[in-house]
């Protein structure tokens, strides 16, 4: 009986004990992923920030401006992709909508993301795109890898159509959370104007006569949770320019707009709860079960051991053999 | 011989387990009905 029981014991033992790494190394990359589904709103704030008054066509400072980020999993398109890439992309459609203090939109910015489900590296295909130019990014968005690590990543800037490295500049303590801090700076560079201009009858093209460019520089600040990779908190000191040209009467340059974008308070904590939630559970992959398997296992095998032993102890009573009664003659 | 067959049970589960786990996957599911934002919501 011990026997059995013993040697059950062991095939339990090696069967969590294989489980372990097998569940780290082999499961978790192919079942952790980015749902072709999701669906998120970020709402991101410049008070007293400095806003271009199209009509007048001054500069002036205004109490709040607003940015409200969408991003939407595209699960068509991603079935589509997903057949040609041979592996599981996610699609994202996103509108980064700019809202002035009289609620006036002051741009809208649609763009396409298609990335790795998995490992977040772009995907490329038709449909990439960002205001409907196509581009060919060549690193992260809005979201690192799970398990980021410490070190630089290639980030790229929607507004420039260019991917640059994003910094790491250290581990800090966000709320509660742990996280690692990345830093991007984009210098002033020309970068093309909305497609969606916000007064009507000006376009692109119609400004381009003009002659007046817009230029961009901004300061990108993402805190990220490295088990998830998600980041918990964002800042931009984001600047806008408008250069040279008829437009702008004589005048070398005018702001289009200055401001500290931050995340706003609601949404910081609604993202850190979520972060922390996703975070357990990615943490039950890489952590919690592979240990805990591993220990319940090598506990298994002791016992396992112990049994087998105690049955074989020199000891113990032999078992006393029925003998059989010898014949009787007379 | 008989704990080499307890042994070799007890992984070939773990592999079946892990790989019909990870063979599965899950559903992608349907693309969400809501809009891209032109508004700024009340709350997340």
């Amino acid at each position: 009986m011990r026997r059995r029981a013993s040697l059950i014991l062991l095939a339990l033992a090696v069967f969590f004990t294989a489980l372990s790494p097998l569940l780290r190394w082999y499961a978790f990359p192919r079942l952790a992923k980015i749902p072709a589904n999701q669906y998120q709103d970020m709402v991101l704030e410049a008070k007293n920030a400095t806003l271009l008054d199209y009509g007048t066509m001054q500069a002036k400072t205004v109490p709040k401006v607003t940015i409200v980020q969408t991003l939407k999993g595209n699960v068509e398109a991603a079935k589509k992709i997903d057949k040609t890439a041979g592996r599981d992309v996610v699609v994202w459609d996103g509108l980064s909508y700019v809202q002035g203090p009289d609620g006036k939109m002051v741009s809208s910015i649609p763009e396409r993301y298609i990335f790795d489900a998995h490992t977040q590296d772009p995907v490329h295909a038709t449909g990439e795109m960002v205001d409907g130019d196509p581009v060919k990014r060549d690193g992260i968005e809005f979201k690192w890898p799970f398990l980021t690590q410490k070190r630089d990543y290639e980030y790229f800037d929607a507004q420039t159509r260019t991917t640059n490295p994003i910094h790491y500049k250290g581990t800090q303590n966000f709320r509660g959370v742990k996280v690692y801090y990345f830093e991007q700076t984009i210098p002033w560079t020309k970068v093309p104007f909305p497609k969606t201009m916000p007064v009507k009858g000006i376009t692109p093209e119609s400004v381009a006569k003009t002659g007046t460019t817009r230029w961009y520089t901004t300061v990108r600040k993402f805190w990220v949770e490295p088990v998830t990779g998600a980041p918990v908190y964002g800042e931009e000191l984001h600047k806008e320019e408008l250069r040279g040209g008829t437009l702008l009467g004589g005048r070398d340059k005018v702001t289009a707009f200055a401001g500290d974008v931050k995340m706003r308070e609601d949404y910081i904590k609604h993202t850190v709860a979520l972060v922390k939630s996703n975070r357990t559970l990615v943490l039950l992959m890489v952590s919690y079960l592979p240990w805990g398997f591993l220990t319940l296992g090598l506990l298994l095998l002791a016992l396992s051991l112990y049994l087998e032993a105690r049955s074989r102890r020199p000891g113990d009573p032999a078992p006393t053999e029925v003998q059989e009664p010898e014949p009787v003659t007379a | 011989m008989r704990a080499l067959i307890a042994a070799a049970t007890g992984l070939v589960l773990a592999f079946a387990l892990v790989l019909t786990v990870t063979a599965m996957g899950s559903p992608m599911g349907k693309t969400s009905p809501k809009p891209l934002l032109t508004t700024v919501p009340a709350h997340p």
